[in-house]
């Protein structure tokens, strides 16, 4: 029997055998010292520095897993000394670790969807669980999916080996497939709380705060001044790219729910927005935007001249507005090219149109210009208009300013500058104004706004100047951006509209995360699999009428296009003992950054994927393979900052000699090692 | 008459191998007698030639060169020795030799070091047959005590107290390891003792592996010195024979054997624990300490390890006595240590001093000061480990506890002499490239920390330092100073730290101002023509490989620096010292 001893570990008096080291006695006690080498089942190996701990009377800094506890001992393991030197210690490991937490497209996501999850769930065939998982986020995938401009397909970094995955046409993929088989996923609601929360305006942000909301287990009314809720996805994105039926569909899943939707309802005229604070617990402004922005054009107040959302919204009530035969359309971004095509389809023969950048500056997508440009659009770049003429108050032509594009500025961003006297004239029946969208202030009047006149709202709590009323999406602070925005902002404000409810309050730190610095290099071992083309009616067909121009995946093609993806995000998230002390201890992880180590070019093993850049090199898996698996392959090889781990003194294949048992994964405290089979 | 060559690695590569084969073959059939001593330590004037007659030294012939080897033939044929005087070493070079006192480097340049029986006919072995015949283990320890023996390795720990643990650990079995791994870039007072005087090391580990109760013995002697494995095994083969080691020697009880491992070259491998684990066949490695070596040693058994110079003193101690070698240096530092004296000193070689002599009399007496008589700027001790000290503190005394005050080491012996012409915050940057690359990759802060002091030390010395480098270099010293697993680690930002303590300065000017004070950095020189100096010749702008230098026949030269790429090729060619660095 070993002898009892007594020592204090931060203020607490405990006991311990001789022989335990001060890592042991805490762990016993129940006292935690982080640690990132050790592991009980083997003799401590001192490399990663985390368990340094003070020791009254010790200048230096101990190694809890090897000192000995003695009798009388006073440890602290959280004195400014220790911490500093684990803050240190994570801060160099961090910023020589190369890996993703999170995959990009998360990351990119405004609403960080969870991509790579249900990309691999797609991969699997498992349409459901899909499904499910983009409704943690999203309450209208089949929608989202086919209008969302995916920032996360920006961010893929499958376009490093050839093409981006289709995220975006996956996720309706997956839900399109679902409804088709007649399911509804749908989320738990929690019991009833009483509570009940107003929102106004039933678009995007108004629909995913309900649908989050409900969840909660509160009442929650939309209303909207629409003869239908969908908002912008409604009446803004026209039929042939997002058909209203799949829009009603989801729609009907929130209303299932519970969720009371009263339309028609303006605010101001039918209802004010006291009424609605004072008839429930909290409200959520998400009116959105919906005035078109002027050009400041002489003529702008001339007959025939539209503003772009206003023209799409008449469209989308059929209400034909009339363009006549030559229109043209002003602006570069996706609201123009939705009412450029949506004016070819209601008849219009010549369709221009009019932007003052070239091609490579327009902000809509690449897909829509091409689109518009197959369905016969006229692209007039370097063009402005300088004045509508008009003709007994009726648009008759536009006198277009020929523009060129200045030097760079500090940006390399070349502004367009009129040709001095270069003018030409459009005959035209009317125009279309799409340079933007602002939001409508009436009815909100009580709210503090912005110099821009959009809603003030706090940019993390959504709080607004009155206490109780939330406001989120296009109508605030910054203005129209995209739906997923809408979506992320709404999602955030609900759960502080939640918190409020409860009365509590959430504090927020900024997580801890690593991301990879990107070469061009690293992603040569993969093999080109070019993302798969969505199948689309012709051209010629697709202009005459209203009907979806995508023709949607089919299944294989979705499993085939979901496999593409390279799975960037660590399968270790969530466990990683690294990333979970750096969150803890550092605020800026990649602040002692610098040139990464090297690695070398292995071998795959059979049942275990080995990411260098993620390892930290606590010797863990040569341990295990040595003491624990009695195999002995690993070593540290090399010497210097760019050691790694590969198999010791011997130059032969790696795979020839494993075992395959697994244990130096199980036991890899960061991500470095992950089983794949 | 006898002539002795010295031919320790550094004479053999002055030429010392063809000066003897010459001499060899103009001397056949002469009465003169040729041998080989190891090195004196005067690298400086290498090759070496001394004239003997019996144990008298009547002539040391300096710098000789092959071509002079038929000139002192002839003149040692006809006992011309007024022809030989222009080979002589000067009064003032004798210096470097009359001011030093030498122990461990005794017999070092004086004897033949592969023969026993000249190190036997010195006295050697004396000192063993004393200790073994006349001491107990406890009365060799209590004799170390006396002396003030401290581990010339580095750390300078009291001998005896390693001894003495080693001694009092339980267990029957006990190693006794000599570390010749070394690895600092400017010391070689280990490789001149083992190549010159290997006797001496073995005597000094039989003493040792009989006070501590040890049957077998190490010396790890890294593998880059060739001639002192060589050596050092045929006194073993040679102690074999005469009874000096083996089973009973000197007809006692005591029992040692002794085997060379050559070690594969990395620095970390002078680093005790990383040591035994590279002597046990692993990969070199240091382990958690405690437990200490004396307690876990080599095959997790007691063991002892000191340095080749340490031990190179022990036999003196035995035969003089413990007394003898406290009576010299300071309280805290007793004995000799040896220097190897080197950069930018006019007298570079090995210096054996009593300790409490003041830097400046090693620099400037011995050394002879700094040469072409620039100014002195730094003296850099202790390599990677060590620390720089400035003019100011040229009076600081040679003693472990002086030394660290400045914030540099006693180290193992390393003391690197630097002008005006260097930039300190190079110098420092240059033993971070090597901390960099000799971390053997174990520990957080040693293998990732240096490298970011090495990038930002880079980052600085090419004119890209930033505002907050020099505190954030700070900061990281700190933390890999307390939280490396190591020696190597933990004093790697030694360099760092005292070169921003004594020559911050340098540091600022090099980030606030793009310049390097010392004109060493190339990226932060630039290059200008004195107007009054230039005569037009046109030579450096012909010379220009990138066409940056324009100006008339006859007229004053300008650089266009914008163009300048700072090759420096312009300011070699010029023939009347225009072109100046700013």
């Amino acid at each position: 029997m070993s002898d009892i001893i007594k020592l204090i570990i931060d203020g607490k008096e405990i006991t311990a055998s001789s022989g335990d080291s001060i890592l042991i006695a805490a762990e016993k006690n129940g006292i935690e010292i982080p640690n990132l080498c050790y592991l009980k089942e083997m003799s401590p190996y001192g490399a990663c520095g985390m368990c340094v701990v003070e020791a009254e009377g010790s200048p230096k800094l101990l190694r809890a897993c090897s000192a000995k506890a003695a009798d009388g001992m006073v440890i602290n393991t959280q004195g400014d000394r220790a911490l500093k030197a684990r803050k240190i210690a994570l801060e160099l490991l961090m910023g020589d670790h190369q890996g993703d937490c999170i995959g990009p497209c998360s990351l990119n996501c405004p609403a960080h969807t969870d991509c790579q999850k249900y990309v691999a769930e797609i991969a699997n065939g498992d349409m459901e669980e899909a499904v499910r998982t983009i409704k943690e986020v999203i309450s209208l995938p089949a929608s989202i999916g086919r209008v969302c401009p995916h920032p996360c397909e920006t961010a893929c970094r499958r376009q490093h080996v050839e093409e981006p995955i289709s995220i975006a046409y996956l996720k309706a993929f997956a839900a399109d497939e679902v409804l088709k088989n007649g399911k509804h996923i749908l989320p738990e609601t929690a019991k009833e709380t009483g509570k009940s929360v107003g929102i106004i305006g039933g678009g995007p942000a108004g629909l995913s705060a309900a649908f989050k909301l409900i969840q909660k287990g509160h009442k929650v009314t939309i209303y909207d001044k629409m003869p239908k809720m969908g908002g912008m996805l409604r009446y803004g994105i026209p039929e042939y790219r997002l058909p209203k039926a799949v829009l009603d569909t989801e729609i009907e899943e929130i209303r299932s729910l519970g969720v009371e939707m009263i339309n028609g309802c303006t605010l101001g005229k039918d209802i004010t927005l006291s009424d609605i604070r004072n008839k429930h617990d909290a409200v959520l402004v998400a009116n959105g935007a919906w005035k078109s922005s002027s050009i400041r054009c002489p003529g702008e107040n001339l007959s025939g001249v539209f503003g772009g959302i206003d023209f799409l919204r008449a469209a989308s009530l059929g209400e034909k507005p009339e363009i006549g035969q030559k229109t043209a359309i002003v602006g570069g971004g996706n609201t123009a090219m939705d009412a450029c095509r949506t004016a070819v389809r209601l008849g219009a023969e010549e369709v221009s149109i009019i932007y003052r950048r070239t091609r490579d500056e327009m902000p809509a997508e690449d897909i829509e210009i091409e689109e518009a440009m197959e369905e016969g659009v006229i692209f007039r770049f370097l063009t402005n208009p300088a004045e509508i003429i008009g003709e007994n108050g009726k648009v008759k032509a536009a006198k277009l300013q020929v523009m060129k594009l200045g030097e760079p500025d500090e940006k390399g961003r070349r502004s367009p500058v009129p040709v001095e006297g270069e003018f030409i004239t459009l005959e035209l029946d009317s125009i279309i104004i799409a340079a933007g969208q602002k939001n409508d202030p009436a009815g909100f009047e009580e709210l503090e706004t912005t110099k821009r006149g959009t809603i003030l709202a706090d940019e993390r709590t959504f709080t607004t100047s009155i206490p109780g009323v939330f406001a989120a999406g296009d109508t605030t602070n910054d203005g129209a951006s995209i739906a997923i925005k809408a979506i992320a902002e709404a999602n955030e404000a609900a759960k502080f509209i939640d918190a409020y409810l409860d009365g509590i309050e959430i504090p927020y730190k900024k997580p801890v995360l690593s991301e990879r610095s990107i070469t061009d290099d690293m992603f040569t071992e993969y093999e080109k699999h070019p993302r798969i083309k969505m199948p689309q009616r012709a051209p010629e067909d697709r202009r005459n009428d209203f009907t979806e121009i995508n023709l949607g995946f089919n299944k294989k093609e979705a499993i085939e296009e979901a496999k593409r993806c390279l799975s960037c995000g660590c399968h270790d998230y969530g466990h990683c003992k690294l990333i979970k002390y750096a969150d803890e201890y550092c605020t800026d992880c990649k602040r002692l950054a610098g040139e990464y180590h090297k690695g070398f070019k292995e071998e795959k093993l059979e049942v275990i994927f080995r990411d260098q850049h993620k390892c930290i090199l606590c010797g863990l898996c040569v341990r295990t393979c040595e003491e624990i698996a009695r195999q002995g392959i690993l070593g540290l090889v090399g010497r210097g900052f760019d050691t790694v781990i590969k198999p010791e003194f011997r130059n032969i294949d790696i795979r020839s000699i494993c075992a395959n048992c697994k244990k130096c994964a199980e036991v890899c405290p960061t991500g470095a090692l992950k089983i794949i089979k | 008459m006898r002539i002795v060559i010295g031919e320790g690695s550094c004479g053999i590569a002055a030429g010392a191998g063809k000066v003897h084969t010459k001499l060899s073959s103009y001397l056949v059939n002469s009465d003169i007698e040729i041998g080989i001593a190891g090195c004196i330590g005067m690298c400086f004037l290498e090759p070496i030639v001394d004239i003997y007659d019996g144990k008298k030294l009547l002539k040391r012939l300096v710098k000789v060169k092959e071509e002079d080897t038929e000139n002192i033939a002839v003149s040692l044929r006809n006992n011309d020795f007024e022809a030989l005087k222009k080979y002589e070493i000067s009064t003032e070079d004798s210096v470097f030799l009359e001011k030093q006192t030498r122990i461990a480097l005794r017999r070092c340049g004086l004897i033949d070091p592969e023969s026993i029986d000249a190190y036997t006919s010195d006295g050697g072995y004396s000192a063993l047959k004393k200790a073994l015949t006349s001491m107990s283990p406890e009365e060799v320890i209590e004799e170390i005590k006396i002396s003030g023996l401290a581990g010339r390795g580095g750390a300078g720990f009291p001998t005896w107290f390693k001894w003495n643990a080693a001694r009092n650990s339980e267990g029957t079995e006990k190693y006794l390891i000599c570390n010749a791994d070394e690895g600092d870039p400017g010391a070689f007072m280990d490789r001149a003792v083992i190549e010159s005087d290997p006797h001496a090391l073995i005597e000094g580990m039989l003493i040792g592996a009989y006070a501590i109760g040890a049957k077998n013995a190490f010396v790890y002697v890294r593998a880059e010195y060739p001639l002192a494995i060589i050596r050092l095994q045929k006194a073993i083969n040679e102690a074999m024979e005469k009874g000096f080691l083996g089973n009973n020697i000197l007809g006692t009880s005591f029992s040692c054997f002794l085997k060379i491992k050559a070690g594969a070259g990395a620095f970390v491998c002078g680093e005790e624990t990383a040591l035994i684990e590279s002597l046990e066949g692993k990969r070199g490695m240091p382990r958690l300490k405690p437990p200490f070596p004396a307690e876990k040693g080599y095959e997790n058994k007691p063991s002892n390890i000191n340095n080749v110079e340490t031990f190179a003193n022990v036999a003196w101690i035995i035969e003089n006595g413990g007394k003898a070698f406290s009576s010299m240096g300071t309280e805290n530092s007793k004995g000799t240590k040896v220097f190897a004296l080197t950069g930018k000193i006019k007298r570079g070689g090995l210096v054996e001093i009593p300790m409490g002599l003041t830097l400046r009399e090693v620099i400037y007496d011995i050394g002879g000061g700094i040469r072409d008589d620039k100014e002195f700027k730094a003296v850099q001790l202790g390599g990677p480990s060590g620390g720089c000290i400035p003019k100011e503190l040229l009076d600081t005394v040679i003693d472990y506890k002086a030394l660290n005050a400045t914030g540099a080491i006693m180290g193992s012996g390393g003391m690197v002499v630097m002008d005006e012409g260097t930039c300190m915050v190079n110098m420092a940057r240059f033993f971070l490239d090597f901390t960099t690359k000799e971390s053997c990759g174990k520990c957080v802060h040693c293998r990732i920390g240096t490298k970011r002091m090495f990038e930002i030390l880079t980052r600085i010395t090419e004119g890209n330092g930033k505002d907050g480098d020099i505190e954030l270099l700070e900061e990281l010293c700190d933390g890999i100073r307390s939280g490396a697993l190591c020696g190597l680690g933990q004093t790697a930002p030694n360099p760092v730290l005292t070169t921003i303590k004594y020559f911050r300065h340098e540091y600022e000017a090099h980030i606030n101002e793009k310049k390097c004070p010392a004109g060493e950095c190339a990226a932060l020189r630039t290059y200008h023509i004195n107007e009054e100096k230039c005569k037009g010749c046109t030579l450096c702008a012909k010379k220009c490989p990138v066409n940056a230098i324009s100006g008339k026949v006859k007229e004053a030269h300008i650089i266009d620096i914008t163009k300048c790429i700072k090759c420096g090729q312009c300011k070699e060619v010029c023939r009347f010292d225009a072109v100046e660095i700013k």
